[in-house]
This record gives structure tokens, sequence and C-alpha cells, in this order.
């Protein structure tokens, strides 16, 4: 990336965190959201006090993230396109492809300050085991599932965002092409929270993880400029 | 940052259109369309709605592209070589293109960055003085009033010194002091640009029109490289367009 394309990144980004930062619109909806998804499991699956819910929670985890990161996801061009800045930032001389990234760094902040603030209030409620020794591999699933969740999610929201039904196509097309990182991303994490994640039991996750990040990295990179479209 | 424009010389022409189209879906919004207009002139564009004026002005603007023909600006083709047209482009819309959730400050330095300033500050700093909202600059956008945010947006379009100014209705929805602020700033710079504005307001476009056009159905009905005065133009206007004025 060039200077310039460094810069109009910086921006777009400041541009992003800082609206955000004001309205608190994406953050408060998907933190209320993850909470109280988390309130739903536990009086759910808490009918028989005996039963171990370990080998559920990297389910109920990533159930959580996915569902709350699609209410970021939609509002993620609200603003140029409701407040019509989308011709503004069309009319720039800027790389789509650098509007795709600042993008989803943005989600990405987003998630994972949601992912920072709820799952030690997950680990209180449903995890029973001490999972210290592999913070760091929770850490690695983490990074590279948001990676994934963020870019299929920005480019989807962004052709969506030319749609009538935006707020519903983009749940349509994105879970189904979830499905493969959800199973992956549960799969380690479940390996993690019931301490029975060996290095090679978890490796071909987190290269699963990393493969798929890179496809849909790759398809953002070559169709970003057909998917935002003319303004 | 240069935008390496073809063509410098004053004589030479700025904008050239030929043979335009535009195809959304079955509809065809734009038909056959050229004209061309000469560095530092004024071209009015007039037309009742849906006539295809703002489809034209976006496609020389970058936004949309052309189904047919060619657009160039400055020499630049605006489909085979956008980003120079987009430094040398300015547009000002009924839409004010801004952040509501920034300041006044931080809108004009994201678009100030995305263009790549190097004067950055000192170019924010002279145009809130010119448009007169120095003592605004730190105020969230979205406790302007709508003459306060064309103002702005009058700065955010001139940012980054474009050489021609697209203006899409610009005076949609301004209250007559804002209109008088628009029009007083539209005065002042009207010799540094070239300009295209398309408007249903006649006599505000054929007060600093060098040229005047009409569309009706997509396809350009009338064109004048002259100046009118108006009574006589709202006469041609009659006679090439169904609706009237």
């Amino acid at each position: 990336m060039s200077a310039v394309g460094r810069r109009q990144f910086r921006a777009l980004l400041r541009k992003d965190v800082t609206s955000e930062l004001r309205t608190k619109e994406m953050l408060v909806s998907m933190f209320l959201f993850a909470v109280l998804a988390m309130v739903v499991f536990h009086y759910a699956f808490s009918v028989r006090r005996d039963v171990d819910l370990t080998f559920f929670t990297g389910g109920m985890l990533w159930v959580t993230f996915i569902f709350g990161a699609l209410l970021g996801l939609n509002r993620s061009f609200v603003h140029e396109k409701d407040e019509g800045c989308l011709d503004g930032l069309l009319l720039c001389p800027v790389d789509r492809v650098t509007i795709f990234f600042a993008k989803m760094a943005a989600n990405l902040v987003f998630l994972g300050v949601i992912q920072l603030l709820t799952v030690p209030v997950f680990s209180v409620f449903f995890v029973t085991r001490g999972y210290w020794g592999d913070l760091g591999a929770l850490l690695a699933v983490l990074v590279l599932a948001d990676l994934g969740i963020c870019a299929l999610g920005t480019l989807l929201a962004t052709i969506s965002m030319n749609t009538r039904a935006r707020d519903l196509l983009l749940p349509i097309v994105f879970l189904p092409l979830i499905v493969p990182l959800l199973v992956a991303a549960t799969s380690a994490t479940t390996a993690i929270f019931a301490q029975t994640a060996t290095g090679d039991a978890l490796w071909p996750r987190l290269a699963f993880l990393a493969g798929y990040d890179a496809v849909f990295l790759v398809v953002a990179w070559g169709t970003y400029d057909f998917a935002i479209g003319e303004g | 940052m240069d935008a390496g424009p073809a063509q410098d010389s004053a004589a030479a022409p700025e904008i050239v259109v030929e043979g335009l189209g535009k195809v959304f879906g079955r509809r065809d919004a734009v038909r056959d369309v050229s004209f061309t207009v000469e560095r530092g002139g004024f071209l009015a564009l007039f037309g009742p709605n849906g006539a295809g004026k703002t489809t034209v002005l976006r496609i020389v603007a970058t936004l949309l592209a052309p189904s047919s023909g060619t657009v160039r600006v400055a020499g630049h083709d605006v489909s085979d070589d956008p980003d120079p047209v987009r430094r040398l482009v300015g547009l000002i819309s009924h839409s004010p293109l801004l952040y509501r959730d920034l300041t006044a400050y931080e809108n004009l330095r994201f678009y100030a960055d995305m263009y790549g300033l190097d004067d950055r500050e000192q170019r924010i700093a002279e145009l809130l003085d010119r448009v007169e909202l120095t003592h605004r600059r730190y105020d969230l956008v979205r406790t302007f009033s709508k003459g306060m945010l064309q103002r702005l947006a009058i700065a955010r379009a001139l940012l980054h010194r474009p050489r021609v100014l697209l203006l899409d209705e610009p005076h949609s929805g301004l209250d007559p002091h804002a209109v008088g602020i628009l029009d007083s700033l539209l005065a002042e710079i009207r010799a540094e640009h070239t300009f295209v504005m398309v408007t249903h307001h006649l006599g505000k476009g054929l007060e600093l029109a060098s040229q005047v056009a009409i569309m009706d159905g997509g396809r350009l009905v009338f064109h004048q490289a002259a100046a009118v005065d108006e009574r006589h133009f709202a006469a041609v206007y009659r006679e090439h367009v169904r609706e009237g004025v």
C-alpha cells in the first residue's frame, strides 16, 4: 500500500471509530445482544444442574459472536448510505480495496471490544475448568475467526448495502457461508474450554481458519471494486 | 497532488461529452447526449424531473459508468482513467455528503486525507474562513442548519482545488439567506472554475451561465453555447419541454 493509501486507510478507520464512539449504536447493540444471549443460554441449559455444559460452550460462544457481529455488520455502511456520504467517498481518488480494508478493520475493532468484554463474563457463567494455560490458543482462535467473520461480513455488507432488502439479505447470504468457520472455531474453542486441546488437535483447525480468511480476503481483493458498485 | 491534466490551455475544452447513453435495467435514462464545456465555462442544464440531468452529472463525476459514448474531463476518460478525473472534479449537490457525527473540522480533515492534501491544516482554515464557519469548526455537523451544511459542503467540494465544479440543484431546500450566501460564494469562485449546474431554477442558472442546455426524456433537446435572457429562454423551454415551466 502506498503512503497515500495508508493515509486514506487511517482516515477511513479513524472516521468510523470516531463516529461509533460518539453514537455507540453498534457497540451498545452488539454488547446487549451478547449479554442477553448468554442469559438466555444460561436458563435454557439449566434444566438439570448435573449436566456438564463444557462441550456446548464453544457453540454457545460462537453463535453469540456471529449473530452479534451481524448486528454490527448490518450497520457498518449506515452512515455512508443514509447520509449520502457514499457519493463523497466514491468521488475521492481512493483504491476501493482500501475502503474494504478500513471498513473490515473497523468491524474487527468493534467485534474485538465486544469479545474483550463478554468472554470473561461467559467464562464465569459457563466454563468450569481453568484455561489459563491455553489463553494464547484461545486468542489465536478469536483473531483468526474474527478476521474471517469481518472479511466475509464486510464484503457482503457492501453488496447488500445497494439492495432494498439489505437488512434481510446480509444474514441470508452470510450465515450459510460462515458455517465452515463456525464449525472450526466452535470445535477449537470447545477443546480449549474442555482442556482436551492438544497441538495436534488445534493446528488443523487454526490452519483451516487461516485458509478461510485467506480465501475471503482474496475474493474481496478481487471483487470489491465491483461489489461497492456505482454510488 | 498533480492530476496530470492532458490539456491545460485556457481555450481547450474542459468537459467533452460524446454520444453519451445510460441504461438502468430496460430504461434509457440518457440517450445520445453530446456537449462541450470550455475551460472557465458555465453550462446550466435544465429540464423536468426524470429528464436525465443528474445522471449526466453523476457520469461526469465518475459516480456512474456510461453505458455508451465517452466523457472526458481535461482529456481524461471517466471510465478508463477515473482517478485523475476525481482529483479535478468537485461535486455540490442538495445532499451535503458530510458525516453528521463528526465535527466540521473532522469532516474536512477526513476529505483532505482522502485527497492526500499536503497543506491540510492551512487549507481547512482558509476554507472555513471563506464559508464563515470558523467559529463552528469543532461543532458536530448534526447541529448545523441547512444553510450552514451547504456552506460546509461547498468547503468540502473546494478542498482539493478542483478545476471543475458540478452543481446538482445546489439551492434546493435553502432559505433565502442561505441562497444569498451560496450565490455570493458561487459568484466569487465563478472565474476560477469550469461549472456544470443542474437546476430547475431558470433565474439562478441563467444568471451565471455562459451556455445553456435543456434535457427531456434522456435527450438533449436544446443547446446554445451563449448566454440567453430569462424571458426568451422561458419561451424556448416551453417549446421544447412538454411540462412547461
